[in-house]
C-alpha cells in the first residue's frame, strides 16, 4: 500500500481522463484512489468491503464543502489520516467530482483499481447548491402547500422526507453517467408550472380509453385520484384501493407507514423521484392480502390535462407538471394484473413524473403492463421500484410511443430465493423523440430467474433510443439463470440509439447472458418471406411491425392489444415505413 | 453457348454411343428411362467455354437390356433458337426406340445448365456447373457430402441473396429463372422447404400463411381468400400433417422443434401448390412419425405435373419418396446420375464407392 501511495503523489499533478470508465465494478483488492482538484471534491458514491483510499489533495477546501460529509456518512469504518488520507471500505467506488471551475479531475491510480472499478467522473459545483432544482422544489412545494386542505399525516411526512432528500441532489446534466445520453436542458429552460389542483371538466373523459377497463380501475387526474372517474366495485373481497386519505387508517397504519421511510431512502439518490414526493398531493394505494388474487386487471390510468402551454405556437413553453403516486402491495400467495397507461390532452404540453412502487410478497404473482402514450411533446419521467420476496414473480410488459422525452427508471430488488422477474420492453422513437429505459435488476439470492427483452425502434434522424439495463448477481446469488437481449432498429439514417446492455457478476454458479444487436431487418427473414412470394415492401412492414409485436402481444388484454397495434401501425405508416394494410396482427 | 456446332473432343474409354443432334429428344446427362445402364465417357468440349461431363448414362427403357451395345459418338452442341435449353445436346441409341417413350414424359419444368455460383461475400466458388433437368412428374434426389453443395444449389434456385451465379442458365417453365426476383419465382410456383427455416418473432403463422397464399393468388389474378375462407382452405391441409391448428396462432417458427419447422415447411408448400419443389433435407431431424406424416404429405401433393427435388442425406426418405432418378453431387458437381439403386449403393459403400464406379 505504502508504495502504491508514493507512487501516486508522485504523479498527483496527475489529471485526468474526464470519465475514468473501466469495465466491470467490483473492487476485490485495495488500491488508491487520488482525487486532484483546483476546487474540491465532492459526493464520493460508497458502498462496503475493501479498503480503498481517498487521497485528498487540497483539504482545506475540503473542510468547508459538506458532501465530503456525506461520504463519511455512507461509511461506517472511515479514517481521517492527518495527512489528508481518507481510507473507507468500498467494494464499488463511483466517483463524482463535480467543479466550478479550473482544472479538476479524478484519477484512479493502481491497476487493480483501473481494471476494476467504474470510476465515472463528472464535474459539478457543489458549494452552490443547484439553484434551479431548489426553485423548482419549492415552486412544487408552494402549489401543493397551496391546493392541500387535506392535511394527510402520511402525505405530509413523504413530503418532508423528500424535501429533505432534494437538497443533496442535483439536476442531472449530460455528465452524469445515467444521463450521458439523454439531454434534459430543454426542461431547465423551459418554463414549469406544477399543476393546480384538477378540476373535472376540464378534460375529456372519452380520451382515457375507459372502454377498456371492464374491471376495476384507478383513474389519476393531473397526479390525483379522481373519485367520481375511479371504479373499484369489481375488487374481490379484502382488497384496498384507493387514494391514501380514502382508505381506512387501520391499512394505513398497517401497510403504508412502515414502508415509507424505505421508500424515502430508495429514492433518496433519485431527483425526479424526489421532486415527485416533494409535489405528492395524492397517494394511491393498492393492498391484496394475502391469499386473494384479483382476476381480473386492475387499470391505473394516468391523465395530464392542458393546464401547461399549448404546444403549438406559443412562444414560451411551459410544462404543466404532474406527480402521481402509486403504492402497491401484494400479499403472499396473491396475484394481480395491472395495466397503466399514460395519456395526456392533446397538442398541450406537460409533465408526468411518476413513481410506482411494488412489493410483492411470497410467492405473490404480479402482471404488469406499461402502455405510455402521451402527446408528441409531453415529458414522461417514470420511477418504478420493485421488490421481490421469495419465489414471487414479476412480469413486466411495456410499451413506449408518446412523449418528446420518455425516460422510465426501473429498479427491481430481489429480497429472498427463486424468484421470476420478467421484463418487455418496446420503445417506438419517431421525429425528435427520445426514449430512454434504464433497468436495473439486483440479485442477492439463490435461483433467481430473470429474462429481459428489450425491444427499440427508431424511425426518424432526429429519433433517440436509449438503452441501459444493469443486472447485478451478488455473492449470495447463487445458480442465477439471467438473460437480457436488447435489439434495435434503426429506419432512417443517421438514427440514434445508445445500449449498455450489462451484467455484473460476483456468484460463481451462475447462468447468464446478454446481448445488443443494432440494426436493419434481417436479411435472412426478409429472403424467407420472398421466397414465399411476399414482395419486399410487405415484408418490411410485417417485419418492422412484428419486431415490435413479439413484446406487445405479452400485453394484457385483446382490446388494449388492438389499441397499442392500432398505434404503432399509424405511427409507423407516418413516417412511410410501413404499408398499414399489411395483413399482419399482434 | 453461342455457336451452333461446336468442335469436339470425345474420350471414351467404354463402347461408343451414337449420339447425333435430333429435336426434342433427351438431354445427353439426363436419363429419362427408370432402368439406367450407365456407361461413363468423358466429354471436353471446346467453345466459349469449356465443359466436362463427366458421367453420362444413357439407358434403354424397353429392354433392362444391360447389354453393351456398340456405337459411334458424334457429338455435337448446339444452341437451339427457342430459348427453351440453352444447351441441347441429345444422344439417340441406335437400339432404343426413343420416340415411343418420348411420349410417356412431361414437359421440361426445370433445366439447369453449366450452373456456376460463388457466395457473395466471399467470392468462394462453390457450385462448378450443375447440370439437372427436370421434367413434370418426376421426383429427383440429390444426394451428396456435407459441403457438395446441394443446398447451394436449391438457394442459387430461388435467389438468395447470398449467392452470386457466375455462368449457367436455369430455365424454369420456358423462362429464365435468374430474371425474376425471389417472389416472382416463387409466384411461378417455385418453392424451396429450407434445411433449417428462420425464425419470425412477432408474425403468426397464419397471418404468414394467408399473406403467402394472398400473393400468389394476386400473382395469378384470382381473388384474395379473407380470413375466415382462409381457413377453411387450410384446415384440410393441416389435417393431412397431423398439424394441430393451435400451430396457427404461434409466431412463424419460434420455439418450433425441428419436425414442426419441417411440417410447417411443408404446409407452406401444401397453401402455395407450388409446381416445383425443393425440399432440402425436409428428413433431418424428424422422428419416424414425423417423416411418414411429412412423406405422405409430400405424396399426396404430387400430380402429373408436377416435380420434386429431394434433397437428402439418407435412403430412409427415398423409401417414403420414391425417387425417379437420383443425382450424387460432388464439389459443385452432379458427378453421377442413377436411379434409387444408387441410393442403397450409397447406403452400403459410402462415397468411396460411387467414386469407384465413377
Amino acid at each position: 500500500m505504502a508504495s502504491l501511495l508514493q507512487q501516486s503523489f508522485a504523479g498527483s499533478a496527475c489529471l485526468l481522463p474526464r470519465r475514468v470508465k473501466t469495465t466491470p465494478t467490483s473492487v476485490t483488492e485495495d488500491c488508491l484512489v487520488n482525487a486532484v482538484s483546483d476546487k474540491f471534491m465532492s459526493a464520493v458514491t460508497v458502498h462496503s468491503l475493501p479498503l480503498v483510499w481517498f487521497k485528498f489533495v487540497e483539504l482545506a477546501s475540503f473542510d468547508s464543502v459538506n458532501p465530503v460529509g456525506r461520504l463519511f456518512k455512507a461509511n461506517k469504518r472511515q479514517e481521517v489520516s492527518s495527512c489528508g488520507y481518507y481510507s473507507v471500505q468500498v467494494s464499488t467506488v463511483s466517483i463524482h467530482v463535480q467543479r466550478i471551475g479550473g482544472r479538476h479531475g479524478v484519477y484512479a491510480q493502481g491497476a487493480s483499481l483501473r481494471d476494476q472499478a467504474e470510476a465515472s467522473v463528472s464535474v459539478v459545483t457543489p458549494s452552490t447548491p443547484d439553484l434551479f432544482l431548489l426553485d423548482l422544489a419549492s415552486k412544487i412545494e408552494d402549489s401543493v402547500a397551496e391546493g392541500d386542505h387535506s392535511g394527510n399525516d402520511v402525505l405530509a411526512r413523504l413530503r418532508e422526507e423528500a424535501t429533505e432528500a432534494t437538497l443533496g441532489c442535483r439536476w442531472p446534466t449530460n455528465k452524469d453517467e445515467a444521463y450521458r445520453f439523454t439531454d434534459l436542458k430543454f426542461l431547465k429552460q423551459a418554463n414549469i408550472v406544477p399543476v393546480s389542483s384538477p378540476s373535472e371538466t376540464a378534460f375529456d373523459p372519452d380520451s382515457l380509453n375507459l372502454q377498456e377497463s371492464e374491471g376495476s380501475r384507478l383513474v389519476f387526474i393531473d397526479g390525483v385520484l379522481s373519485e367520481s372517474l375511479s371504479n373499484l366495485e369489481n375488487l374481490p373481497e379484502g382488497v384496498i384501493a384507493g387514494s391514501i386519505s380514502s382508505i381506512p387508517q387501520e391499512a394505513v397504519r398497517k401497510y403504508v407507514l412502515p414502508r415509507l421511510s424505505s421508500v424515502a431512502e430508495r429514492s433518496q439518490k433519485d431527483v425526479f423521484s424526489c421532486l415527485n414526493g416533494v409535489g405528492a398531493r395524492d397517494l394511491a394505494v393498492v393492498i391484496v392480502p394475502a391469499g386473494v388474487k384479483v382476476t381480473k386487471p386492475l387499470y391505473v390510468l394516468y391523465y395530464s390535462s392542458s393546464q401547461g402551454s399549448s404546444s403549438a405556437g406559443s412562444t414560451e413553453s411551459s410544462y404543466g407538471l404532474s406527480n402521481p403516486r402509486l403504492v402497491v402491495l401484494v400479499g403472499k400467495e396473491s396475484q394481480l394484473d395491472m395495466v397503466e397507461d399514460f395519456s395526456g390532452a392533446p397538442e398541450s404540453l406537460y409533465w408526468s413524473n411518476s413513481v410506482c412502487e411494488i412489493e410483492i410478497d411470497e410467492r405473490g404473482r404480479v402482471g404488469h403492463s406499461y402502455v405510455q402514450e402521451q402527446g408528441r411533446h409531453a415529458v414522461h419521467i417514470r420511477q418504478t421500484y420493485v421488490s421481490q420476496a421469495e419465489a414471487s414473480s414479476y412480469k413486466l410488459v411495456e410499451a413506449v410511443f408518446g412523449g418528446r422525452l420518455s425516460r422510465h427508471n426501473l429498479c427491481i430488488q430481489q429480497l429472498g430465493p427463486d424468484t421470476i422477474t420478467e421484463m418487455s420492453t418496446f420503445l417506438l422513437a419517431g421525429r425528435n423523440q427520445l426514449h430512454d429505459l434504464h433497468s436495473k435488476l439486483l440479485l442477492d439470492h439463490p435461483r433467481g430467474i430473470s429474462r429481459q427483452l428489450h425491444k427499440c425502434i427508431v424511425s426518424d434522424a432526429s429519433g433517440h433510443g436509449v438503452f441501459d439495463g444493469n443486472v447485478r448477481v451478488n455473492r449470495f446469488a447463487q445458480q442465477t439463470d439471467a438473460g437480457q437481449l436488447s435489439r434495435n432498429l434503426l429506419l432512417a439514417r443517421r438514427a440514434t440509439v445508445n445500449v449498455k446492455p450489462n451484467l455484473q457478476i460476483i456468484a460463481n454458479d451462475v447462468k447468464c447472458s446478454h446481448g445488443a444487436a443494432i440494426s436493419d431487418l434481417e436479411e435472412e427473414q426478409l429472403f424467407y418471406f420472398r421466397a414465399r412470394g411476399i414482395d419486399a415492401k410487405t415484408a418490411r412492414s410485417a417485419l418492422v411491425f412484428s419486431f415490435g409485436a413479439e413484446v406487445l402481444q405479452k400485453l394484457e388484454g385483446a382490446a388494449l392489444r388492438k389499441r397499442v397495434e392500432n398505434l404503432v401501425k399509424n405511427s409507423l405508416a407516418e413516417e412511410g415505413y410501413i404499408n398499414p394494410e399489411v395483413a399482419v396482427t399482434i | 453457348m453461342a455457336a451452333a456446332m461446336l468442335p469436339v473432343v470425345a474420350v471414351a474409354s467404354r463402347p461408343l454411343i451414337a449420339l447425333q443432334q435430333k429435336n426434342g429428344i433427351r438431354n445427353i446427362d439426363t436419363p429419362t428411362a427408370e432402368s439406367a445402364c450407365s456407361s461413363s465417357t468423358k466429354f471436353v468440349v471446346k467453345g466459349r467455354r469449356r465443359w466436362r461431363v463427366e458421367e453420362i448414362a444413357t439407358c434403354s427403357r424397353n429392354a433392362g437390356r444391360n447389354s453393351s451395345f456398340s456405337a459411334s459418338v458424334d457429338v455435337s452442341l448446339t444452341q437451339q433458337q427457342n430459348g427453351r435449353r440453352g444447351l441441347t445436346t441429345v444422344a439417340t441409341v441406335t437400339e432404343a426406340p426413343v420416340e415411343s417413350e418420348q411420349e410417356k414424359v412431361g414437359d421440361v419444368l426445370l433445366e439447369v445448365r453449366g450452373l456456376c455460383a460463388v457466395v457473395e461475400a466471399t467470392g468462394k466458388e462453390i457450385l462448378r456447373g450443375v447440370d439437372l433437368t427436370i421434367r413434370q412428374g418426376e421426383v429427383h434426389a440429390i444426394m451428396g457430402k456435407n459441403g457438395s453443395g446441394k443446398s447451394t444449389l436449391s438457394k442459387v434456385l430461388v435467389g438468395h441473396p447470398d449467392y452470386q451465379v457466375t455462368a449457367g442458365t436455369a430455365v424454369y417453365k420456358g423462362e429464365n429463372l435468374f430474371d425474376k426476383e425471389p417472389e416472382e419465382r416463387s409466384h411461378a410456383g417455385l418453392f424451396l422447404s429450407f434445411q433449417s427455416p428462420v425464425e419470425i418473432p412477432g408474425v403468426s403463422n397464419m397471418d404468414f400463411l394467408r399473406m403467402a397464399c394472398n400473393a400468389r393468388r394476386a400473382s395469378l389474378g384470382v381473388p384474395e381468400l379473407g380470413p375466415l375462407e382462409f381457413y377453411g382452405y387450410l384446415s384440410p391441409k393441416l389435417a393431412a400433417l397431423n398439424m394441430d391448428p393451435s400451430f396457427l396462432d404461434r409466431n412463424v417458427n419460434e420455439g418450433f422443434s425441428g419436425g414442426e419447422k419441417k411440417r410447417n415447411e411443408i404446409l407452406q408448400l401444401a397453401v402455395l401448390e407450388a409446381d416445383m419443389a425443393i425440399l432440402d433435407e425436409i428428413d433431418s431431424g424428424l422422428d419416424v412419425d414425423a417423416l411418414r406424416d411429412v412423406a405422405s404429405a409430400v405424396n399426396g401433393l404430387r400430380k402429373s405435373d408436377n416435380a420434386v427435388l429431394m434433397i437428402t442425406h439418407y435412403q430412409r426418405l427415398l423409401e417414403y419418396i420414391k425417387p425417379t432418378y437420383v443425382h450424387i453431387m460432388e464439389a459443385g458437381r452432379i458427378i453421377k446420375t442413377g436411379d434409387s439403386s444408387l441410393a442403397s449403393l450409397l447406403e452400403a459403400g459410402g462415397y468411396e464407392a460411387i467414386k469407384d464406379l465413377a
